[in-house]
């Protein structure tokens, strides 16, 4: 196949929306970026999208035709499957009437968005496709004071090789809501763009996992811009370990004061798998807290980037933030990039930021081989130990062995490479 | 019956030559000490018997129950019964010392041929080894040496041992960093593992720990050899007048 010029998406998106939806105008907005963003462009410097950009690929239209089963993580939670991007009812659960799923048009959140006021959200490509493409905006609104004790499960499912998908989803809590909310990326999509925007109102409290792990030929460029008011707990959980390229991008703003946001993820990248967590704290009011906390392990010849920046107003005293890195590398050949950011107009504030990258600890194997394990074992156990700690910080007790057996198969496998 | 035989062990480590032709054979039921002064070679013999990357030998043997060790790596020689006390102990964070233990128990089973102990029966059988060495449930609660105090990671490396009942056990430098109750205790564990079918060698720069710990043989090892060896008056002889005497007697 020819290979595709670098505007060649966003010529066919343009196409596309036109046809697709001719008159809706509240669309044509985001049809004003007509090309990837280049290395030179600082967001994107670790990330580079040229493989992308020579993909030759279509905005996805046709209704699904096929069967799809899914794998709930949680026995008795709550599925909302989207295939190709679209909300499908017949394969979602039945929901509850605590929660309430509606259809919105971007003028609904437009006002959330302009809260982020800066170029890399506002030529953010997922941003802009997704919200002149994507077929319905669905917003999933949690009730006031509701507890919720079963799970949320999205699903992303279906997509082509050149095709690309764009899911959207609006979270609101409303006041005192309390909302664990399971999100799984596993498309066959060359390009997966899912856009996300969180909500959370007065004393509200979410807890969301996402699972990335799409085919091996998928690139993957999730956003998601969460807005915190008083009181309000966002902990936000990223497990990447799909796709050819994953990105999972965060922007989060503290707007109320005690709220606190914990943005931490793991990655595990194997092959030539590219694995990007970027994520961007803007503290605007006192007293808040954030954490930015991220592990991965790479094999063979991945890359890897962490990107964490946390920006605090001159208003947002009593801060405290704090980001760190931890890569564990098992090849000579893969690597790993940490850029850790502090902007910092406060002056009463904690902040604390680190990065380590190493191999693992030969006195460590050394230790657990004299006791009779194996050295395959051993770095079994020792990288198990690494990414529980960051299990059990980061995620509810009940979750724990859930996000251990999600990291288990890679894990094997990255090490089953190592011995080939 | 002997158990460990070395001939002439020479190694080196970054070109310079740490072991000179040590040669030692321990038998069945005997308990061994080897002492000497610092940069004799002690630890590095250590890590040899224990199979530790870049601690392969030049030339000469060692032959472990009759098999050969140098061509075993560090788990397999573990498993065939040799058991290797560290002088510092390894922390794992993360690890939790409770399943570590069953982990490598159950290892050490399988490798026997024996049943593996269910969780609750290997959990009954470690509280009453722990018991003995004075180890609390809080311990074995944490991760493996992490934030222990010397004597207590002294004490789980005696643990590790009780658990996995090695035919030959290395103590290196077992007593550095214990006061006199958690020597006993140490000590007393050791001797309580002590039978007619294994061994144990005892790596120390002190006669102190030889007071609880009888040796049968003592070496005095420097510059990378054994140069004496004598029963237990010669650690008395030593702790006396030191080591030079005896160094001297062989330049």
């Amino acid at each position: 196949m020819k290979k595709a010029r670098n505007d060649q998406f966003f010529s066919n998106l343009e196409k596309f929306v036109n046809k697709v939806y001719p008159n809706q105008l509240q669309r044509q907005p985001y049809l004003s970026l007509k090309s990837w963003p280049s290395p030179r462009d600082e967001a994107w410097k670790f990330s580079r999208l040229g493989k992308l950009a020579r993909k030759n690929i279509l905005p996805l239209n046709l209704e699904n035709q096929q069967d799809f089963s899914i794998n709930k993580l949680i026995k008795d939670s709550i599925s909302l499957v989207f295939v190709n991007g679209k909300f499908e009812k017949k394969l979602s659960d039945k929901l509850l009437s605590e929660i309430v799923i509606e259809e919105v048009q971007i003028e609904d959140f437009k006002e959330i968005i302009n809260k982020f006021d800066n170029l890399s959200v506002k030529n953010h490509p997922t941003l802009n496709s997704t919200l002149s493409c994507s077929q319905k905006f669905f917003k999933i609104k949690f009730k006031n004071d509701i507890k919720f004790y079963k799970p949320i499960e999205i699903f992303n499912l279906g997509g082509s090789e050149n095709t690309s998908i764009h899911p959207f989803i609006f979270i609101h809590l409303e006041k005192n809501a309390d909302v664990q909310v399971f999100q799984h990326y596993s498309t066959y999509a060359g390009l997966l763009a899912p856009f996300e925007i969180i909500n959370l109102s007065e004393n509200s409290n979410l807890e969301i996992i996402k699972i990335y792990d799409d085919k091996i030929n998928s690139h993957n460029l999730s956003l998601t811009l969460s807005v915190i008011k008083e009181e309000a707990n966002l902990r936000s959980f990223a497990l990447i370990k799909g796709g050819e390229f994953t990105r999972s991008e965060m922007h989060t703003l503290l707007e109320g004061e005690y709220s606190n946001a914990d943005i931490n993820g793991i990655y595990l990248s194997s092959g030539s798998q590219h694995h990007d967590l970027t994520s961007c704290v803007y503290h605007n009011v006192p007293n808040c807290k954030s954490s930015q906390i991220v592990k991965g392990v790479l094999g063979e010849e991945s890359t890897a980037v962490f990107q964490g920046k946390v920006r605090v107003e001159k208003l947002a005293q009593k801060t405290e933030a704090k980001q760190m890195s931890r890569a564990i590398m098992l090849s000579d050949k893969a690597v790993s990039n940490s850029k850790p950011e502090l902007e910092i107009y406060a002056d009463d504030v904690i902040c604390g930021h680190g990065a380590t990258v190493g191999e693992l600890d030969e006195d460590q194997i050394f230790y657990l081989s004299s006791r009779g394990i194996s050295k395959q074992k051993a770095k079994v156990i020792l990288i198990d130990a690494f990414l529980n700690e960051m299990i059990s910080l980061s995620i509810s007790d009940k979750f724990h062995d859930i996000i251990y057996n999600e990291t288990k198969t890679k894990i094997n496998k990255l090490l089953a490479n190592e011995y080939e | 019956m002997p158990i460990l035989k070395i001939k002439n062990a020479e190694l080196s480590i970054n070109n310079k030559k740490i072991l000179k032709g040590l040669s030692l054979n321990v038998n069945e039921g005997e308990t061994h000490a080897i002492m000497g002064p610092n940069g004799s070679g002690k630890s590095t013999l250590s890590y040899m018997l224990a199979g530790r990357d870049g601690y392969e030998l030049d030339n000469g043997s060692i032959s472990f129950d009759n098999t050969d060790l140098t061509q075993l790596s560090p788990d397999e020689r573990s498993n065939l019964g040799l058991f290797l006390a560290f002088q510092y102990p390894v922390e794992l964070p993360g690890v939790s010392s409770t399943n570590f233990l069953r982990e490598i128990f159950n290892s050490r089973k399988k490798y026997l041929g024996e049943n593996e102990l269910s969780h609750l029966d290997f959990i009954k059988h470690l509280r009453k080894v722990a018991e003995n060495l004075s180890i609390k449930d809080e311990m074995l609660k944490r991760y493996v040496n992490f934030g222990f105090s010397g004597g207590e990671k002294k004490r789980f490396e005696i643990l590790q041992m009780a658990l996995l009942n090695p035919k030959i056990s290395v103590l290196d430098e077992t007593d550095s960093g214990l006061d006199v109750d958690a020597l006993k205790i140490v000590s007393e564990g050791v001797n309580n593992l002590k039978d007619k079918k294994n061994a144990v060698v005892v790596i120390t720069h002190y006669q102190r720990l030889l007071d609880y710990i009888k040796p049968d043989i003592v070496h005095i090892m420097s510059d990378g050899k054994i140069i004496k060896s004598g029963d237990a008056d010669l650690a008395l002889y030593v702790e006396k007048n030191g080591y030079s005497e005896i160094l001297n007697e062989k330049s």
